[in-house]
Parts: C-alpha cells; structure tokens; sequence
C-alpha cells in the first residue's frame, strides 16, 4: 500500500517538472477571521429586512413555505397549524440548549410529543432517536445562518442537534430570527472561517448543511419529484425578535 | 476612389478548389469599397486540417511556408473563419521553436482578417450596399463565433442591405457538423449533427443560407443539395457583392 | 468489467445510439433543458464571469502547492479523528475499501453518487466480496437494478423512460408501480430508506475538501449524501487528489458556480460539508471516517499535457453542449467518463491508447470550453492528445501516410495545381448538375449522405489574373 510520504513524493516529482499554465493565486483570507465575521455581523444587523425579503424570494422560489411572526410567543401555535397538516402528534426537535428556547414547553401543552436528543453517546439513545426520527412526520430546528442570496438554511450538527431532525421527517421547519440573516456566500465564507478558527475548537458537531428547498430529483424523464430522501416540503418561520446565534 | 488601403487575398484551399466565386466576390466587394486587392500566388492550404488531425509536425511546416509567403502583405483578408483563427492563434505557437519565425507568425496574426471583421473592423464601414434581395438566415461559425469572438459583424453587414430580411436562426451557434476531417471520419454523426442544423435552417422560411466559412458552406450546402432543399447557402461576400452572384 | 464495451468499435456504439430513437429523443430533451437552465442562470449572474476565472485561478493555484494541500488536508482529517489513505491506483483504493469491509463486518454499503467509484468499479468488487453494493441518487439506482452504466455524469438514468423505470422497479422490487415518477420516487424513497437505516457503510466521493479546515463537501439534490454521511457506523470517501482546494472561501467560489452549471440552480438542495466523524457528544453520525486519496494517472497530468482537466469539477456543462454527445449519448463513448472532459479523463485514467478513437469524436467546436465552469480548453487538450496519438504511432499507418502526403501538397503549389486537375479529370464520371452524389472509396464517406461541390472547372488562382486591376 502506497504511504503518505510516496504519494506525496510522487506528487512532488511532477510538480517539479512544470512551473504551471499561469501565474495564479487562492482567494485573499481574512488575516483576523474572528474581526472580519465580526464586521459582517454588525453590517447584517443593520440590514436585515432587505435581506429577509430576499430570503423569502429565494425561499420561496425553491419551493420553501415562508412564515412571519412577531415573536415566539406566536411560534407554538403556528408549529401547532404545521403539525396538523402533516398529521403529526410526535414530532422531533432541537434540545433547549440548541434552539435558544425550549420547544417541548412550547408544545406539550398543544397536544405535541417533541422527541429531542439531549446528546451524549450511547447507541441505546442513538438507536432509539434514530427511530423517533424515521417516524415523526415534523422536524424542528434552528439554524446557524440563514443566506438571503440563495434562500439557504444553514445548519451545523452538534449536541442537542441531530442531524436526522432535518432530514428523516418528511416536513422540516426551520425557525430564526433577524441575527441568522446572511446576504451572501461571500460573507458566509467569512463566517466560516471565523467558525473554524484556531483549529475548529468551537466547532460541536461534524456537519454543516445547506439546505435550499425540499430534497428533490429529476432523474426520471427529467421530472421533478420532491422528498427523495430528504424532507418533501421546508418550512422556514422567521420571528421578528428572536435572539442570533449564541 | 481609393482607401489607400492594400489588401491580400487568402483564398483557403477550400476556397480555391471548390468555391472560386466567393473569391470573387470578395475582390468585388473589396474593390468597391475602395480597397487595392492583391492575390500572393502560389497559395495552398494553411495547415489547419493537418494541425486538428494531431499532425503538428507536419502542419509547422505549412505554417512557415504561409508566413513567408505572405511576409510582403499589408493586411491579409481571409474568407473563412477557421483560416483565419488558425493564422491568428495558432500559427504563433505552432513557429515558437525559432525566433524569427517566431515573429513573423505573430506579425502575420495581427495583420490577418476574416472578411467581415476587416470590414467593419478595419475599414469601419457596416452598410455595403448591394442589390441583394430576400430573406436570409445565419449560421455562426465555430472558429468566428468562439475562437474569433465574431457574431455581430456579419449580422450588422445583411441587416444594413435594404433588400435583405435577416431572420435569426434557433441554434445558430450550434455547429454544423463539419470539423474537417470529423465529417468523414465520424460520418453518421457529422450528418445527425447536420440534419439538426438543417432542420433548424428549413424552419426559418428563408430562402438563403449565409455562412462565413468554407467548410461549414461544404457541409451545409451539401446537405441541403441532397435533400434537393430550395434553402441557397451562400457566403456572405456573394451577398455583399449582390448581382447575379 | 465495463471494458467489454469497448471492444466494439466507436463508430458502430455511435452509429447504434444515433439509430435509438427513444435515446435521440430523451438526449434531445435533455440536454436542451440542462442548456437552457444553464444559460438562464448565468444571465442572470453578471458576477458570473468573474467567478469563473478566480475558480480557474484557485484550481490552477492548487496545483502549484498540491503537496502542501494534499498534506494540510490529510493533517485536518486526521485531527479530527478520521483516517486517511493514499491509493496509487484505483485497485489500490479497491482494496482499502474491501479490506476495510473484511474488518469492520460490512455486509451491505449505501452509497451516495461518485464518479470516482465508479471510475474504479469499485461496486462490481465489493459484490464479488459478498458486500451489497446499494446507489441510492434515484438515477444510479435506477441503472444499478438495470445492470447498466451511468449515460451522463449528472442525470445517469438520462436514457430510461418513466415505463422502463416502472417495468424496473416492478421486476427488481417486487411489486406493480405505475408509470409515474412521483409513484416511482416515492418507490425509491421508502425502499432506499430501509436501506439508510440498516447499511453498516456509507460510500462516498467528494466534491470538494478543504485542506485549511479538512472538510468534504458533497452536492446533492437528493439528501442522499446527508443519509450516507449520518446514519452508517463507517463513512468512506473515496476521492482524486486534485478536488483539494485551500480554503473555505475560495469553497464559496465554486459553490457559486458549480450548480449553476451543472442544472442552472443557485445551489443544489444539499452541500453537505462533512468534518469528521461524529464529535465527543454528538449522537448521531459515523464512528469512523476514511477519506482514500487517489491518483489513478492523475498525478502523472500534473506536469502533462492534460493538466488543465484536473480543474474539472465534474458538473456536466461540456456534455449537455457537444453536439457529439447530444447526438450519441454516454454509453457509446464505452467509459466511465462521457463527452468531452470524459475523453481527457479517459486518456488520463487509462492512457493514451484508449482513446484511439475517442479522440476524434469531437468537431473542435468549442461550446465546451465556452460553458465550462473552470474554462478548462478541451478542444486545444484533444488536438494535443490527437498529436501525441500520431507521435506515439498509435493512429493508423495509412492515415499518416495520406496526411504526410497533404502536408507536401501544402508545400508545393506544383502539386497543389496538379491534385487540381486530376481532381476535375476523375470526378467527372461521377458529377450531376455540377455536384458529386456517390464517390468511391474513401470519399463515399462524404457522398453517403451530403453532396460535395465540385472542382471549380477554375480555381480562384486561375481566375485571379482575369478579376482585372487593381
């Protein structure tokens, strides 16, 4: 088997026969990734209602249902309408800790089941949240970022949110405030870097996911058919006063 | 009423052997408008056919004789589009081995037109008059359209002729099938390409092709000759020179 | 293996594709939609261009730094507890990943779309090695029940009508579905998903990785590449060195443009940036992450003729455009890599000599080159790879014969005057109206389905000295 040091030998050996097609460089980097995400932070909370009207845009244009609501305390009843539709009574979700408001409080009292995932390893609970997941119709999450440019959903794993909440439930909501709204991919790759700094100390889980719109395909004749693996439908409720991201 | 201007005629290989009536028509546009027109005998082929069949070897050396042959020229005018682009950016890299050709290619590159670029671009004139009349459509060529940047120059030039209704071609930026020696290596597919273009063609209504390449005019012409079609293809110097072109 | 395609020749695989009328019209269809979503989306994206180049500049620059990339990246995954291979060649990344499978207990592996897998057939050894092997994109799955290869880099199943996937489906899963592609997604949907929850691997390629942060990124529309990533206890990526880029920002560039390209979305429903396996405290996730590095006649590109292909993102642009593969579709190309990236692949993976043919299935068009993402020069790449073809004597003795033998008809206008003449004395059995129908030989070629025009009874250079002065 082929180690490190002959691959990369290899590699050099060639690499040292050319010295390219042309002069070229990688993208410039923020030097204080930290100061820079800092920077966009602040621009972003001046212009949030611009770029919350291009994320519905966007949103919408990849077939995401949009909600708008003054406050969480609107939120339960709304997640309540969603469930209903769906049929759901049990529904999964982010842990308190995770969402920056506790979801199960919020809708135990309107007849809901909220499965969370409190975190921690063990392969009983990871089993057992695994099948909560594949059989609860709704999945509720916060998000990391939420990208005007492309009506994106950016959410990174951790404890107290699981991956599975976002992807096994047939319907997905996604629940933000002004302090996720992102313009662009540009000033998501600020945010990103910032994110991994100093090795990725801060980082809690091992993904990211961007999620825009519904999973779909077109693999037959070019059709488009919704929820192939992931969620049918994407529901994204933006609340006017809710906390950014912690 | 002279220009002042001098130009050389490249007449391709294609051009010489198959299409002698496009030459002339050139001269007879050129002339004109007022440009002195010249012919460099003993011209062939600029290597363009040896050099996309992977015979560099082979095509450097046709591509050194061109350059010498045509050191003398002012400006040269070339009737198709590929010819052109083959002396504009590829002769340049095909000579690199020895400096004095070298320079000459590149020399050769910048003083070498297609026809309705030296037109519009060298001359500046976009109105030829002509007593061309019908209706026409227009294909873009390969190497004018993509490598030679080239789709409003010849369209800018029909449009400007009083007789002549120009009607856009769907696709007309797709190729025609020819790519030299593809259309007779590859020949079921060159001609499924073909077809496509010339259903495309047929659809239009027009009773005239127009091209700025000999090849392209090879294949197409050929095509709709055999489906007896009563599409004309034509070059647009026969346009431009009008009469009983 | 899928060599077998390749020993009937080229023309004939062309010539039986061009006679398919289903595939005419389903290739028609498609590749008119992917190029109309396509242009769409760029219009309305002036920035567009610009991207286009700093993608250009980024993949060049990596290559100028591959080792120190290579190396950062490796350290990153490493860190982050994941484990990382380097295969010399696609066996070599075969058998890591069975070997892997042998001690690990894997009986059955989900996998997510990689062309990289495929290029390695890695799912006819993992059968072999009584491992499933099961594609869960909807259109690798669709060909993997068929037995068949993917016809197109982006949409595999291209080729399949909604009757053929149901008459699939009904035979391989047992049951009767309609023609229907919701009925036949909603199929796939819930029969792949027991598949998610069960495998004990999930295989993946890699659309990026970032050495500066040691992620993977996977683009999907499915969702699959998040299931493959999260639910198995094993995630294995297998991926070529050159998809390593530096940083998450230059990340951002070509996610800007990689959709865009391949589908004319903005970004597909899922990119999937994948760190690790699952961290100390998070639940769910893989226990282990292997990332294998593959050369596979890569490296040897580095400082090759064909170094630009290493750019390639693999987002299908050069397909939909080439009216050689519009006209003829994936399969009869007889690779992995289909249209005109897929011959430089070829060429790369397998060398020159298998793509003796391929390499003079393009017109030198250039609409590749005009929508690739990357603005790799595939045209210029195959006239290299056609000159290396006679170099390396590999075309046909009787072709260079006859193109050294134009080479001295170019040089001497003696001969050219005189191939002239003897043109216009031997075509004359043989013309009608001034035009020639049916041609021996060679040039039959030609006459089977197009007229050619005649010698001019004068050529330009005769006429010339009668055109008058000045």
């Amino acid at each position: 088997m082929t180690t490190r040091a002959e691959f990369l030998g290899r590699v050099r050996t060639e690499m040292a026969k050319t010295r390219g097609l042309f002069s070229a460089t990688p993208s410039p980097r923020p030097g204080h990734p930290r100061e820079a995400a800092e920077t966009v932070r602040r621009q972003l909370a001046e212009r949030w209602p611009p770029a919350l009207d291009r994320f519905r845009a966007e949103f919408e244009r990849v077939a995401g249902v949009f909600h708008r609501v003054p406050s969480l305390v609107e939120v339960p009843a709304l997640l309540a309408r969603i469930a209903a539709v769906t049929g759901a009574r049990e529904v999964v979700g982010w842990e308190a800790g995770a969402l920056g408001w506790d979801l199960s409080a919020a809708l135990t009292p309107l007849g809901l089941t909220v499965r969370s995932a409190p975190g921690g390893d063990g392969d009983a609970e990871r089993l057992r949240h695994r099948e909560e997941a594949a059989r609860a119709p709704l999945g509720i999450t916060g998000v990391d970022w939420a990208l005007a440019e492309t009506g994106t959903l950016i959410i990174a794993s951790g404890p107290g949110r699981p991956r599975s909440t976002s992807l096994l439930p047939d319907t997905h909501v996604a629940v933000f405030g002004p302090g996720h709204l992102v313009e662009s991919l540009e000033q998501v790759g600020l945010l990103l870097e910032a994110f991994h700094a100093d090795g990725g100390a801060a980082v809690r889980g091992g993904t990211i996911a961007f999620i825009t719109g519904p999973s779909r395909t077109a693999d037959i004749e070019l059709t488009l058919t919704r929820g192939v693996h992931g969620p049918k439908e994407v529901h994204a409720v933006f609340v006017d006063t809710l906390g950014g991201p912690a | 009423m002279g220009t002042g201007v001098k130009a050389s005629i490249m007449i391709t290989c294609l051009g010489d052997l198959f299409f002698p009536e496009v030459g002339v028509a050139m001269v007879t546009v050129l002339r004109r408008l007022g440009v002195t027109v010249d012919f460099p005998g003993g011209q062939t082929c600029c290597g363009m056919p040896l050099f996309n069949s992977g015979y560099h070897d082979e095509a450097v050396r046709v591509a050194e004789r061109t350059v010498r042959l045509f050191a003398e020229a002012e400006r040269v005018v070339v009737p198709s589009g590929s010819c052109a682009w083959m002396v504009k950016t590829e002769y340049p890299g095909l000579l690199k081995h020895d400096p004095e050709l070298s320079a000459a290619a590149r020399s050769l590159a910048a003083r070498t037109h297609e026809f309705s670029q030296f037109i519009v671009d060298v001359l500046g004139v976009t109105r030829v008059e002509s007593d061309f009349a019908g209706t026409v459509t227009y294909h873009d060529s390969c190497h004018l359209l993509r490598g030679l940047g080239e789709s409003r120059a010849p369209r800018t030039l029909l449009r400007n002729i009083a007789g002549v209704d120009l009607v856009e071609l769907p696709g007309s930026d797709e190729c025609c099938g020819f790519g030299g020696s593809f259309a007779v290596r590859l020949p079921e597919v060159s001609t499924a390409i073909l077809d496509k273009k010339l259903g495309n063609v047929e659809a239009t209504g027009a009773g005239c092709l127009v091209a700025c390449d000999a090849g392209c005019l090879m294949q197409m012409g050929g095509g709709l000759s055999r489906r007896a079609s009563r599409v004309r293809p034509l070059h647009l110097a026969q346009i431009l020179a009008g009469g009983r072109s | 293996m899928s060599e077998k395609r390749g020993q009937v020749p080229f023309p004939e695989r062309a010539g039986a594709a061009l006679k398919d009328a289903y595939l005419q019209e389903a290739l028609g269809i498609a590749t008119t939609k992917f190029i109309d979503l396509r242009r769409e989306a760029f219009e309305g994206f002036p920035q567009g261009d610009a991207l286009r180049d700093r993608a250009r500049s980024i993949k060049e620059a990596t290559l100028q730094r591959l080792d120190h990339y290579l190396g950062l990246l490796a350290d990153n995954v490493e860190r982050l507890g994941g484990h990382v291979h380097w295969a010399g060649t696609g066996e070599e990344a075969r058998e890591i990943v069975l070997r892997l499978c042998r001690d690990r207990g894997v009986k059955m592996a989900v996998k997510s779309k990689s062309m990289a897998t495929e290029e390695i057939d890695l799912n006819e050894a993992l059968e072999h090695a009584g491992v499933t092997p099961i594609e869960t994109d909807l259109g690798e799955y669709i060909i993997q029940l068929a037995h068949e290869k993917p016809s197109h880099i982006i949409a595999p199943a291209i080729h399949k009508t909604k009757s053929q996937v149901a008459e699939l489906f009904s035979k391989e899963l047992k049951g009767r579905f309609a023609a229907d592609p919701e009925v036949l997604t909603a199929v796939a949907r819930k029969e792949l998903r027991q598949k998610f929850l069960q495998a004990d691997m999930g295989i993946t390629g890699a659309n990026f990785a970032v050495a500066d942060t040691g992620t993977l990124v996977l683009v999907t529309n499915e969702g699959n590449g998040r299931m493959v990533t999260s639910l198995p206890r094993i995630h294995v990526a297998v991926m070529g060195m050159e998809k390593v880029i530096p940083s998450m920002i230059d990340l951002m560039v070509f996610l800007a443009i990689l959709a865009r390209s391949a589908t004319g979305q903005k970004l597909s429903s899922y990119t999937t940036l994948v760190r690790g396996p699952r961290l100390p405290g998070e639940l769910e996730g893989p226990e282990e992450l292997h990332l294998i590095l593959m050369d596979n006649g890569r490296v040897r590109q580095v400082a090759g003729p064909l170094r630009e292909a290493l750019y390639c993102l693999r987002c299908g642009a050069c397909l939909n455009v080439c009216p050689v593969y519009r006209q003829i579709g994936g399969h009869a190309y007889g690779h992995t890599y289909p249209g005109p990236i897929g011959i430089l692949l070829t060429a790369m993976l397998k060398g020159d000599r298998s793509v003796k043919e391929l390499a003079h299935a393009s017109s030198l068009c250039g609409a590749c080159k005009d929508v690739c993402p990357v603005r790799i020069d595939i045209p210029r790449m195959l006239v290299e790879l056609r000159d290396q073809l006679d170099r390396g004597r590999i075309a046909p003795w009787r072709e260079r014969m006859v193109f050294r033998a134009a080479r001295r008809g170019m040089q001497s206008p003696t001969l050219f005057r005189l191939g002239a003449r003897m043109g216009r004395l031997l075509q004359r059995p043989f013309l009608h109206g001034g035009r020639l129908r049916r041609l021996p030989l060679f040039f039959g070629q030609w006459t089977a389905t197009r007229d050619l025009p005649a010698v001019a009874a004068k050529t330009f250079s005769e006429r010339w000295k009668d055109l008058g002065t000045p």
